[in-house]
């Protein structure tokens, strides 16, 4: 984090409806022009959290601060923040013009302004000739950059986004996440933005908080969040991994070597402190680090065991494998696509980095593997 | 002839003969408002306007028409009013008691008119508001809040809650976001509610009956007692004129508002 | 969501029904068991006796009798009458869909006493029907249609059939048309999917539309009167009497009170089964 103040700063904020905790005591700040994603499931208390924010919702304790400002119990319409909304709630009895100059008309911006701020705002989006047109005449897409143009145009500290790309279709999506992050780098804004799509979180954001029934389990830029998950909900939402369950049999400045249940393979992960011996924990090793290898070169790496293919599918991008140890586990897969597939049955070795096995302590009681 | 295309035109008869049904009372008084005879005769027997003329220019009819109008539009504003807010806060707040408040709100269209009507009279006895205009104008009320609330309530529902919400956090505080936001797109509701209401006023007897006072007169009721008195064909006549209005104003709301949406 | 506001908004209106509405009838409670002397109006002390004339007194009981015999057949007869109506128009892809629903809607807009008028003009003894049955020869002279329960039967089924069918019509939208599709294709007759999928799945809409028109019924004062006579009373005519013509405030308010409560009745009862069956009102 760097030193200036934070654009927003959240403490200990709480919300509860009935007995069900929606938010409970989450802290997070934003530095000014950062772009963070609030990540994790539906129902995890992310878009109450971002409500709270925005003032629609009111907290139950804790505290909200606007550029050192404490907008706690400042009322909505006077915080002069942007939300986009997961259905764009554009007014359908306005035209696009209208629906972005609606912020600014309440701010008392007249005539000979407004034009023109208006216009440049939907050039900026670029839907500068529809500006007559009605909502229910747009694509979703044309819709979604009404919502943000008008968002935007007041010029408000922090931007808000409760889901705004889940209505879009796979490609508009990836379009318009590319066009959103050039406008905020080009803007400058502090962004705030709830997903539950990880993809989406890491290609977006500079930092992703990574929230699960309303706590948040943990906050980092992508490559950390990814790479070394804080626990095992972080490391199987931020991507698809297998979990193999072992004990530390040694622990030193070389490397953990985690002996894992069964007895019959180890696994070496770089060195780390407070892993002794005799912990329980999950070796996590993500599809992609994964690499299958030919028989030959075998000894060479320190976790490389002998497999065989039981299933594939190809996904473009990605070959898909399930291969199965010779103990019977199953370990699954993804290579790049444009190597040469391997079929059903066919023997060969799968072998991974120490650097990219994560160690989740476990509790003393032993856990079977899972994916 | 396959047995769909059978079914279909047996379904087509019975369709056509049941909007007969309904339609025939209608055209037997249009028919009647035009005969020379002074008694009530369908076929009508020759053809005059002389009965239009009687009733325009009877100051008993015009002065009922007058009042019916004026009561049915005081009525209709002081329902819109409450109607509109009540529908509001029951769909867009959260409310204690809800359900209660709603079902109260949805007696009267259930209530038997005729005990309104002397619960009414016995209570402005006791309150010095019988013969008065406010007093009926409030009975009108009671009757015709539930058809705002209804209507209201049917618009509302089908708006997306978050764009008011979109509209505060662009700055609008609660009324602002109300009236440049809500209330366009309720715009149908409210007028089909206020058409509910002047027709459901404008057309009341059992509640008005017990409530007129000396001087006072509605329509409805003037053709009712004439009617108990003995008829002839200018209460035909006045009863065209009303058949034609309201067919046209229905015309109107169909062609302005959607109204079928909201019956 | 604030939560006070809320109030504030509802105030108006609870405030108009409770004042204007509410306590007006809860004060008929009183009244209706105050003595009543003729010509010298209401005294003081306390009698039931206006309640148990009601349910001992054949003429009060022909009147109760009549009243909810009326309520059940022309809840029967609006049913026949209105379903395949409600049928066609739910279902039918014509252009004129909305314009026949207003069609429909079109009668409930007009005056009561304008549409009972017109009642009168075609049952009377030589109005249009009589005219009509002795013209194609069905009868040799008139038949009495006014003034009896035919003519009352006759006239508020015409009054209430736009009520059950758009009733109706609102219950058959609510089925999904794969549901029929989906029994026809796995083997049904037209008829068959009708009785064992449309019918039982309409019920719900049978049962609000009935209660509605049985509840409308026996509430109906205009049309009984002005098709009933003076002399031929239902249960909201004897009340109007009661009041206007024979000024016995108090057995008028027992009166009302065992309308009410008998309408009050159907609706709660009508509010458990529609629960039950999952329907809604």
């Amino acid at each position: 984090m760097s030193g200036a103040a934070p654009a927003l700063r959240v403490r200990r904020l709480r919300k509860a409806f009935g007995p069900v905790v929606a938010v409970d005591d989450v802290s997070l700040d934003a530095a000014p022009g950062e772009f963070v994603a609030l990540l994790g499931p539906s129902g995890c208390g992310k878009s109450t959290l971002l409500r709270m924010v925005a003032g629609l919702v009111e907290p139950d304790g804790g505290e909200i601060v606007l550029a050192g400002l404490d907008i706690t119990r400042v009322a909505v319409h006077r915080r002069n923040l942007g939300l986009v909304f997961q259905s764009y709630a554009l007014f359908p009895h306005m035209t696009v013009f209208e629906n972005v100059a609606f912020g600014l008309r309440r701010r008392g911006v007249g005539p000979p302004e407004l034009g023109p701020r208006v216009e440049r705002m939907l050039e900026l989006v670029r839907l500068g000739p529809l500006g007559a047109r009605y909502p229910r005449e747009l694509s979703g897409g044309q819709q979604q950059r009404v919502a943000l143009a008008r968002a935007l145009v007041t010029e408000p500290r922090v931007l808000l986004l409760d889901e705004p790309l889940s209505n879009l279709d796979a490609l508009l999506r990836d379009e318009m996440r590319v066009e959103l992050k050039r406008l905020q780098e080009r803007l400058g804004i502090t962004m705030i933005f709830v997903t539950h799509d990880q993809a989406e979180a890491l290609v977006l954001s500079d930092r992703v908080v990574v929230m699960e029934a309303g706590r948040v389990e943990q906050i980092g830029r992508p490559e950390e969040v990814y790479r070394r998950p804080a626990t095992a909900f972080v490391a199987r939402f931020l991507g698809r991994a297998n979990f193999l369950a072992g004990t530390v049999a040694e622990s030193g400045p070389t490397g953990i070597v985690v002996a894992l249940d069964g007895d019959r393979f180890q696994v070496v992960a770089v060195p780390r402190s407070g892993l002794g011996a005799g912990q329980r924990v999950h070796a996590v090793i993500r599809q992609e680090a994964i690499r299958l290898e030919p028989a030959e070169g075998a000894a060479l790496r320190p976790n490389n065991f002998a497999a065989t293919v039981v299933f594939h599918a190809f996904a473009g991008q990605t070959h898909h494998y399930v291969i199965q140890l010779a103990d019977g586990r199953e370990l699954e897969v993804a290579t790049p696509g444009a190597a040469a597939p391997l079929a059903r049955g066919a023997h060969t070795h799968v072998a991974w980095s120490p650097d990219d096995v994560i160690l989740l302590p476990t509790g003393p009681a032993a856990s079977g593997d899972a994916w | 002839m396959t047995a769909a295309s059978v079914r279909t035109w047996l379904l087509r008869a019975w369709v056509t003969l049941v909007f007969g049904f309904l339609m025939l009372p209608v055209v037997v008084i249009a028919l009647a408002s035009f005969s020379r005879t002074s008694y009530l005769t369908v076929p009508p027997k020759g053809l005059t306007l002389a009965w239009f003329a009687k009733v325009l220019g009877d100051a008993e009819y015009v002065h009922a028409i007058v009042f019916s109008l004026l009561l049915a539009l005081v009525a209709t504003a002081g329902s819109v009013g409450a109607g509109v807010a009540a529908s509001y806060a029951l769909i867009r707040r959260r409310v204690a008691g809800a359900a209660g408040a709603a079902a109260l709100l949805n007696a009267p269209l259930v209530f038997p008119g005729v005990v309104v009507g002397v619960a009414l009279l016995q209570f402005y006895a006791m309150v010095h508001l019988n013969g008065t205009l406010v007093g009926l104008a409030l009975a009108h009320m009671v009757i015709t809040v539930p058809y705002v609330v209804r209507a209201v309530t049917a618009s509302l529902q089908g708006i997306d809650p978050e764009i008011e919400h979109a509209a505060r956090v662009l700055g609008a505080s609660g009324p602002v976001a109300f009236f440049t936001v809500t209330l366009p797109l309720i715009r149908p509701g409210v007028v089909a509610g206020a058409l509910f209401s002047f027709i459901v006023s404008f057309d009341n007897v059992p509640v008005s009956i017990f409530l007129l006072g000396a001087g006072q007169m509605t329509l409805p009721v003037k053709i009712f007692t004439a009617i108990e008195y003995g008829v002839d064909p200018s209460i035909a006549a006045i009863s065209t004129m009303l058949i034609v209005i309201t067919g046209l104003g229905l015309a109107l709301a169909e062609r302005w508002i959607g109204f079928h949406r909201f019956v | 969501m604030r939560s006070g506001s809320g109030w504030r908004l509802l105030a108006p209106a609870l405030l108009l029904l409770a004042v204007a509405f509410v306590a007006p009838v809860g004060l008929m409670v009183p009244t209706s068991v105050r003595p009543y002397v003729p010509l010298v109006g209401i005294t003081g002390g306390f009698t039931a006796r206006h309640y148990t004339r009601l349910l001992t007194d054949s003429y009060y009981l022909e009147i109760i009798g009549r009243t909810l015999a009326l309520g059940l057949s022309v809840t029967g007869s609006t049913l026949l009458l209105g379903y395949p109506v409600a049928l066609f128009l739910a279902r039918t892809r014509s252009r004129w869909r909305n314009w026949l629903t207003i069609l429909v809607v079109f009668p409930l807009m007009l005056n009561l006493v304008v549409r009972t008028f017109g009642w009168i003009a075609l049952l009377a003894q030589n109005g249009l029907v009589n005219q009509a049955l002795q013209a194609l020869g069905l009868v040799d002279g008139p038949v009495k249609l006014l003034f009896n329960f035919a003519g009352l039967l006759i006239g508020l089924t015409h009054i209430f059939l736009p009520f059950m069918v758009l009733v109706l019509i609102g219950a058959i939208q609510n089925i999904p048309r794969d549901v029929e599709d989906a029994a026809r294709v796995l083997g049904a007759s037209w008829g068959g999917a009708f009785l064992r999928v449309t019918l039982p799945l309409s019920a719900p809409g049978i049962l609000s539309g009935s209660i509605l028109v049985f509840v409308l019924t026996i509430s109906a004062l205009v049309t009984p009167r002005l098709l009933g006579g003076p002399t031929y009373q239902v249960m909201s005519t004897l009340i109007y009497d009661e009041f206007l013509q024979r000024l016995n405030w108090p057995a008028g308010s027992a009166q009302s009170l065992l309308l009410t409560a008998m309408v009050l009745t159907l609706i709660y009862l009508s509010g458990r089964l529609a629960r039950r069956t999952g329907a809604s009102a």
